[in-house]
């Protein structure tokens, strides 16, 4: 339990410096993608950034993981300001998130067993007694004991995005990251990964922070939303009334198209 | 009314080194007429791609047939042989799911209808900037802001309807798209909806149309094929089918899919979807399906119930062959 | 990454699969045999110490023989039995490969990988060394080593291992960059593990498969530049058993005793050729076909 915000953004913007090359010099270009962005997540909550491609969603979850260092602004998780602590403290604190990207394919090492990659977390924190702790994590995600042995090529879509998530969960974190988690996957599979994501913020009482441009699944996911467009967050609120009676032109077209 | 495809049990296998076959398409039949949408609905690893690149004729070299399959009255597949010369590239057009990649990155719009319609049709430059032009107007694309650019400065949405008016340049009169919504955000996918419509109804196209997103099949497509395990186990006309699905396995991705406004739980199905194997008798969905009885044993024939074409045992009384 | 698709069945698998190949059965074969025969030169050949280099006694005499019943390969200049030098330059020519090989492999694959996943000063410098090297061609260092410390086997080896561990640092660094964004380094980044566990389960394991096989392939142009060095008299020293310098003493009676040339030629072009099939059957093992089979899994 930790008291106020497991992650906090305060006014940051963001983006990248694009180097552009003239005849006679060099000049470094600020590409600003987020702008002003304020977000707030309480422990235990249910929060959904909802944003199409292009809308800067890559970008704050680069910033929010301690990747990108924002122009202005500051991101607090667990009330420390991540941007002013060296990389070996910063490390300390990023191990209360737990991240699942959102490419299931990639996020794995295909030469690298199952069992092993379930247990780097824990090994990185220095823990030598894992076995248990990986067969609870295995029974939460509903994954067969043998696949420890498997490598990730062996397993379908749907058990890779489970191991991710049970990856993200082992050590135990106050937060799960969750980035485009059911784009990947058919229909039938969405539903067992939306569920799983739930009953996860449930037993392990921890706050969910999911990215999608999925309204559907938004709805499932979240306590509270806040929609993302071209870097600025133009509409927050509880999901179910921002469905009902969206403010905001952009989102009463997100609505609409669904 | 003309039929654009044919599909008279058709089987479609691939074989590795050790001579063993993976049947991916286990005997499918259907017709897609001339001006129609027909969508074939199913998850990964259902055999849907399958077709789709049967019908594009572009299977690969390693892969086994049986069954009839006809491209406008042209036998395309028939038993092993395949033959798709003057229908592949010209008649049929392929959309894969990226359509991105299916647009040469070093070249401009502009050349790339060059590049294809001098070799089909023989066209000098001049004429084939005129039809450019046509068929860009025809996907809703201003020539001027797209001609002289490269694939990768335009947007998702722009790269595929550009792909879309190459296809129907040369000639298309079927067009196989891949998962065409599924790189797009939801009001793209809106738009694409409606130019496939438009399509259909001005140029008379038949569009295959494979995916795993009911509700956008169940917006666009006139007919609606479910897959399973490589066999159609549901076809119907479109947006019925998903309001009133009747084989319990398109009750069941029905159910999985959530609504906005309504908060139903998620039903998920149970296990996992097959994947290419062996020969299967029995009723392909019965290990996962919860209503299976004795004569799920056996798999079970076409039945057809009004204007809907089902594969179930539960039929058996209602429905007439 | 279709190598790494390779990777999780084993390397056992892979290897078993080649075994379908006539390309590789020929050049695995070639190998094997010009390797035993190296290792049994001592026993095989019929005038051992003449194919170590020493000059038998009635060498005018003997010398320049065409092949015959006693010197199947007939004799050098000087009167040396060519079969017994050519059986001991297959153990040269073998030594050459590996020590250059594997030592190149090693230092490149270090140097590539700390490239890619220090970033920053360490990435300029270290390209910056590797774009230098790669550009220098063997023998000028082979010409400078000689003339530093005079003939010897370590010129070639030192001179091809200088070149070529900047190829295999290229490569390295090219796979491992993309490696290194992937998501699971990252991920490992943030969670606190060890760098160097991280480079080894991470980036090595899927790094090295692929520059793993174009060392393979490269083994039989090493061959050939080594030999080449020889040949211009940049490296061992006269009379020693080595191919290139047989030819290299053939040169000047080449129309009189055209054999001396020619067997350690053809030894040295089979060679090159088997570990070029070799090569080849693997690297197209990782590629397209790969490729294909996998698909059906997706």
């Amino acid at each position: 339990m930790v008291p106020g915000d497991i992650i906090r953004l305060e006014d940051v913007t963001a983006g990248y410096v694009v180097i552009k090359q003239g005849i006679k010099s060099i000049a470094r270009e600020k590409m600003v993608v987020l702008r002003n962005i304020n977000l707030r997540i309480k422990d235990g909550e249910r929060v959904v950034i909802i944003g199409e491609s292009g809308s800067g969603k890559t970008t704050l979850l680069r910033v929010i993981l301690g990747l990108l260092k924002p122009f202005n602004g500051r991101v607090f998780v667990i009330g420390k300001d991540i941007y002013s602590l060296k990389w070996r403290e910063r490390v300390k604190v990023l191990r209360q998130i737990g991240y699942v990207s959102q490419d299931p394919y990639k996020a794995l090492n295909p030469s690298v067993k199952v069992g092993t990659i379930l247990e780097e977390p824990l090994e990185a924190l220095g823990i030598s007694e894992r076995g248990s702790r990986v067969k609870d994590i295995l029974r939460l995600v509903n994954l067969p004991e043998n696949v420890l042995n498997m490598y990730p090529m062996e397993l379908s879509g749907g058990m890779r995005q489970r191991v991710l998530i049970a990856r993200a969960i082992i050590h135990d974190p106050e937060v799960l990251i969750l980035d485009e988690p059911t784009s990947a996957l058919d229909v039938s599979m969405q539903a067992q990964i939306v569920n799983l994501i739930n009953e996860i913020h449930r037993k392990l009482e921890l706050a969910v922070l999911t990215v999608t441009h999925d309204l559907g699944v938004a709805q499932y996911l979240a306590d509270r939303a806040v929609v993302l467009y071209r870097g600025e967050i133009i509409e927050e609120g509880d999901i179910d009334s921002i469905i009902k009676n969206p403010r905001n032109e952009y989102t009463r077209l997100l609505v609409s198209s669904y | 009314m003309v039929l654009a495809v044919k599909a008279v049990d058709l089987k479609i296998g691939y074989m590795d080194e050790e001579e063993k076959i993976y049947w991916a398409v286990r005997g499918v039949s259907f017709q897609v007429s001339e001006s129609e949408i027909y969508c074939i609905v199913g998850e990964s690893g259902c055999g849907k791609s399958t077709i789709g690149n049967a019908i594009a004729g572009i299977l690969p070299s390693h892969a086994v047939t049986s069954g009839k399959l006809y491209i406008y009255d042209k036998k395309v597949i028939d038993n092993e042989k395949m033959d798709y010369t003057g229908i592949r590239g010209r008649v049929v057009s392929y959309i894969p799911q990226n359509p991105g990649t299916s647009l040469n990155p070093y070249e401009t719009i502009e050349e790339q209808f060059y590049h294809v319609l001098s070799s089909v049709y023989g066209y000098d430059k001049r004429k084939s900037v005129e039809t450019a032009r046509r068929y860009l107007a025809m996907v809703e694309l201003d020539p001027d802001k797209v001609l002289d650019y490269y694939p990768h400065e335009l947007s998702g949405g722009m790269q595929q309807r550009a792909a879309i008016s190459i296809a129907l340049a040369t000639g298309a009169r079927i067009i196989v798209a891949d998962e065409p919504t599924s790189s797009l955000d939801a009001h793209l996918r809106l738009q694409l909806i409606r130019l496939m419509r438009k399509l259909r109804d001005t140029v008379r196209l038949s569009l295959i149309l494979i995916t795993h997103d009911l509700v956008s099949a169940g917006r666009i497509c006139d007919t609606i094929a479910v897959m399973y395990a490589g066999k159609i186990v549901e076809e119907g006309r479109g947006s019925l089918l998903l309001t009133e699905p009747l084989h319990p396995y398109t009750q069941m991705l029905v159910d999985a899919v959530p609504i906005l406004g309504l908060k139903k739980p998620l039903k998920s199905i149970p296990g996992e979807p097959p994947q290419v194997g062996g020969e299967i008798s029995w009723c392909v969905f019965r290990e996962r399906c919860p209503v299976a009885f004795e004569k799920c044993g056996i798999h079970p024939p076409e039945l057809y119930i009004m204007e809907r074409k089902v594969s179930c045992w539960r039929y058996m009384n209602h429905g007439a062959r | 990454m279709n190598s790494i698709e390779a990777n999780i069945r084993g390397a056992a698998y892979l290897v078993r699969k080649q075994f379908r190949k006539m390309r590789f059965k020929t050049g695995l074969a070639i190998v094997l045999v010009i390797t035993i025969l190296a290792l049994l030169s001592p026993i095989i050949a019929p005038f051992p110490e003449e194919g170590l280099g020493y000059i038998p006694e009635n060498a005018v005499a003997k010398a320049r023989l065409p092949p015959n019943p006693v010197n199947i390969f007939g004799t050098d200049t000087r009167g040396r039995d060519l079969f017994s030098r050519v059986l001991f330059g297959a153990g040269s020519a073998l030594v050459e490969i590996l020590i250059v090989v594997l030592t190149s492999l090693s230092i490149g694959i270090i140097i590539g990988v700390s490239a890619a996943y220090f970033k920053g000063v360490v990435e300029h410098v270290l390209n910056y060394l590797i774009e230098l090297f790669v550009s220098v061609p063997a023998i000028i260092i082979a010409l400078a080593l000689r003339l530093a410390i005079g003939p010897g086997l370590y010129v070639v080896i030192l001179g091809l291992i200088t070149t070529w561990w900047s190829w295999y640092a290229r490569i390295t660094y090219i796979y491992a960059r993309s490696i290194v964004e992937m998501d699971y380094v990252v991920l490992a980044r943030l969670s606190g593990l060890n760098s160097l566990k991280i480079i080894y389960r991470h980036v090595l394991r899927n790094t090295i498969p692929p520059v793993l096989v174009q060392a393979v392939t490269d083994m039989g142009s090493v061959l050939l530049e080594a030999t080449s060095i020889n040949f211009i008299g940049l490296g061992v020293p006269l009379n020693s058993p080595e191919w290139g310098v047989i030819m290299l003493e053939g040169l000047p009676v080449i129309t009189i005793a055209p054999w001396i040339t020619m067997f350690p030629g053809i030894f040295l072009l089979i060679t090159a050729l088997g570990f070029s099939l070799i090569g080849d059957s693997l690297r197209e093992e990782l590629d397209p076909r790969m490729r294909r089979r996998w698909r059906l899994w997706f």
